[in-house]
């Protein structure tokens, strides 16, 4: 039976933030949060995996008491068990800060065969997690998965077909293996009534920074954090659109064509 | 005989001397767009001359230049039409609301809106949920304006637990086709005042006047939601669960029904496959879609146990929960969306949009089904299954234009028959416009129809306004009605 990990996060619907014009900072009160869809994407290949070989799927997050909302999500959809990981001292934690914390709970959870994430986060949106977490846990990783071909237990090897730039590429990696998926082949199922309805009840381990044995203070939250983020501004606006209107369709596709003309 | 008069050079200058050059287009200026709505199956005529007016006055002063010239006029929001409504029949003026598109005030004690028609209707609910209220109406064609909206008394995906727009409109500014501008309704709660003019004008296709400002009731939105998704083996057994689910005691605030074609259709058009198709290990066939509101996810969850009770003695393989705003956008942009898919996956393309008992509408789809068989066209279907109004689209790709309307014509024929046999409606919310004048003549009777000409007739004795539509003959001149 498989051990599977799917690392989550709760984020800001990014659609619905607006930036302050005054302060140039996110305005974020009173946006919806949301699970990041890349890891929903995640969250349904794990689903697959173990569907198909036999599994416990655990998904985890580090965040305050409401990201137990995603969690919810998650079991919604099929996992077995969820984990918060909660504490104040986990605040302003950057990409290294958080993954160490992560890794260092994962272990008191037992050894996983696969480990999925999504490949980046709506907010943040780094792409910086899956690796750190690969080298972390020590496990092989695979990024851009369009679809997991095959899984040989006894082998202890898993193949996949990666989407590329310029096409696809069939790779085998030895487990365990983190993995990066597409969201083409893995858009997460909706949940079934009953299947919602146990997720509003089930209990939610939670860890905070003294039940991690052995956590080194130094290495989480802001101490922990040597990505700093003195400033957020939005992109400065460049020149205005213009509108051609040139009283006819075809009048004004040529006066376009050659204004592109004269441009090039 | 023609009754109009041609906008000549010199009264088109004249004309555009109300507006300003900026918002006039004449002759060969005016765009290939006012000419059709949504469904130019039924034909193109492009205006004379398009007016895009900003205010009452202009409106009044457009309106009053025509009828001393007896020039037509056509009144448009954003064309967004599927009867021909906006179509200029005769040529004439189009005098677009598109740039009367401001929220004017919000009146929070009293629960109103008052706004300018061209206001977009997903631009009024969006900020109308920003003040925490709710604009109840929610046709799927959210680009239209609200004016468009009005003149077709549009009802939408929440009608069955709301109503339609009728039921949200306390008031409007209107000019008369004469010119003269008039105030009619209150912002009151109730009224029984005389004949309602106020109603005469809602669901009156810009034939009687032109609606210039809008007082509309909203209701405090609702603190939470969710939808379920039905999946069933087909359509009879899907809509055969609507009256349990409609008795559930439920106050449900839609009941949607989609059949698997147009669920297929949407995914392969998108790329991205919302509704799952195989559930339990079955083929889902068609799917009933619910929304219920509540105050809390307790009364939620209650509501939502009673209707999965439902479903699954209806047949139902499951009850999936779209509870998470991710899935709510993905689910209900996926439904609002089947009309543009239908669109660009057909090359000719034909509507019904009637209203039918709730017990009947399987067997209504099932009668076309065979009706468009035989006539060699393929049908999508969606729509209301709370209320009984289904959107049927009769589509081919291969046949000539002549021969599909040809075709058509008979298979609309029979449904229009069947649906009056089944003591149903034309329509439902798209209206009558000048595509579906006939079937409306058979569905009410001579009398009803004759009626409805001779209201025509005092609204606009020069039958300027709109002509061609509803109940209005232009080739009989303005006292055909």
């Amino acid at each position: 039976m498989l051990n599977i990990l799917v690392c989550v996060k709760q984020v800001p619907d990014v659609n619905l933030v607006k930036i302050d014009p005054e302060t140039g900072s996110l305005i974020r009160k009173g946006v919806p949060a949301i699970l990041n869809p890349h890891d929903e994407n995640a969250l349904e290949a794990a689903l697959q995996m173990k569907e198909r070989y036999g599994g416990f799927v655990t998904c985890i997050t580090m965040g305050p008491d409401q990201a137990e909302e995603a969690l919810r999500e998650c079991l919604a959809a099929g996992a077995d068990r969820a984990v918060l990981l909660s504490d104040r001292a986990f605040a302003n934690a950057d990409t290294l800060a958080t993954s160490y914390v992560i890794v260092s709970a994962a272990r008191t959870l037992g050894s996983f065969d696969l480990v999925f994430c999504g490949k980046e986060s709506l907010d943040g949106a780094t792409g910086q997690m899956a690796s750190q977490l690969a080298e972390r846990l020590d496990c092989s990783q695979l990024s851009c998965v369009e679809e997991i071909l095959d899984l040989d237990e006894r082998a202890g090897t898993l193949t996949a077909r990666r989407c590329l730039e310029r096409g696809f590429e069939t790779a085998e990696a030895r487990l365990p293996c983190l993995m990066t998926v597409e969201k083409s082949r893995y858009r997460v199922r909706i949940p079934n009534l009953k299947s919602w309805k146990a997720s509003r009840k089930a209990e939610i381990l939670r860890f905070d920074s003294r039940s991690i044995p052995g956590l080194d203070p130094a290495q989480i939250g802001d101490p922990g954090s040597p990505t700093k983020v003195p400033r957020t501004y939005p992109p400065a606006v460049g020149q205005r659109g213009r509108m051609l209107d040139e009283g006819s369709t075809e009048k004004t596709v040529e006066k376009l064509l050659g204004l592109l003309a004269g441009e090039h | 005989m023609s009754a109009y008069n041609k906008l000549t050079p010199e009264l088109a200058r004249e004309l555009e001397t109300l507006v300003g050059p900026g918002r006039f287009q004449y002759g060969d200026r005016v765009k290939e767009e006012y000419s059709h709505d949504e469904m130019p199956i039924y034909g193109r005529h492009l205006p004379e001359a398009v007016v895009l007016t900003e205010t009452t006055e202009e409106v009044s002063a457009v309106l009053r230049f025509c009828w001393e010239h007896s020039v037509p006029v056509t009144v448009r929001g954003a064309g967004t039409g599927l009867v021909g409504g906006c179509v200029p029949l005769c040529g004439g003026v189009v005098l677009s609301t598109a740039r009367m598109n401001k929220i004017l005030r919000y009146d929070l004690k009293n629960l109103v809106v008052h706004t300018q028609p061209g206001v977009l209707l997903c631009d009024l609910a969006a900020d109308a949920l920003a003040h925490g209220l709710m604009y109840p109406p929610d046709p799927g064609e959210k680009t239209a304006t609200v004016g468009g909206n009005v003149s077709t008394n549009a009802g939408g995906m929440r009608a069955v637990k709301y109503g339609v727009t009728r039921d949200y409109v306390l008031a409007m500014t209107v000019v008369l086709p004469s010119g003269e501008v008039m105030k009619l309704g209150k912002t009151v709660c109730k009224t029984s005042s005389g004949y309602s003019l106020l109603h005469l004008m809602i669901g009156s296709e810009g034939t009687l006047g032109v609606i210039t400002e809008l007082t509309l009731k909203l209701i405090p939105k609702p603190l939470r939601d969710v939808s379920l998704i039905l999946p069933f083996a087909n359509i009879a057994e899907a809509i055969a669960s609507v009256p349990a689910i409609k008795l559930a005691n439920l106050d449900p605030q839609s009941i949607e029904f989609m059949e698997r074609d147009i669920v297929d259709s949407s995914a392969a058009f998108t790329g991205t496959p919302v509704f799952p198709t195989v559930v339990n290990g079955r083929e889902a066939g068609a799917y009933i879609l619910v929304t219920l509101v509540g105050g809390s996810e307790e009364e939620l969850t209650l509501k939502m146990d009673r209707l999965g009770q439902v479903a699954q003695e209806a047949g139902a393989f499951d009850t999936l929960v779209v509870w998470t705003d991710n899935l709510k956008k993905d689910v209900w942009a996926a439904r609002s969306a089947f009309l543009t898919v239908i669109e660009a996956e057909t090359k000719l393309l034909d509507e019904m949009d009637v209203v039918v008992p709730v017990d009947r509408i399987a067997e209504f789809l099932v009668y076309t089904h065979d009706e468009a068989e035989q006539q060699g066209v393929y049908v999508r279907s969606f729509g209301h299954a709370g209320d009984g109004n289904l959107h049927i689209y009769c589509c081919s790709n291969d046949l000539e234009e002549e021969e599909f309307k040809r075709r058509v014509k008979k298979l609309m024929d029979a449904c229009y028959r069947k649906c009056t046999e089944f003591e149903g409606q034309v329509s439902g919310e798209h209206s009558i416009g000048h595509a579906k004048k006939e079937y409306l003549r058979e569905s009410v009777g001579d009398t009803a129809y004759g009626l409805m000409g001779a209201i025509k007739q005092v609204f606009d004795p020069k039958g300027i306004l709109n002509p061609g539509k509803v109940c209005h003959d232009p080739e009989r001149g303005w006292d055909a009605c």
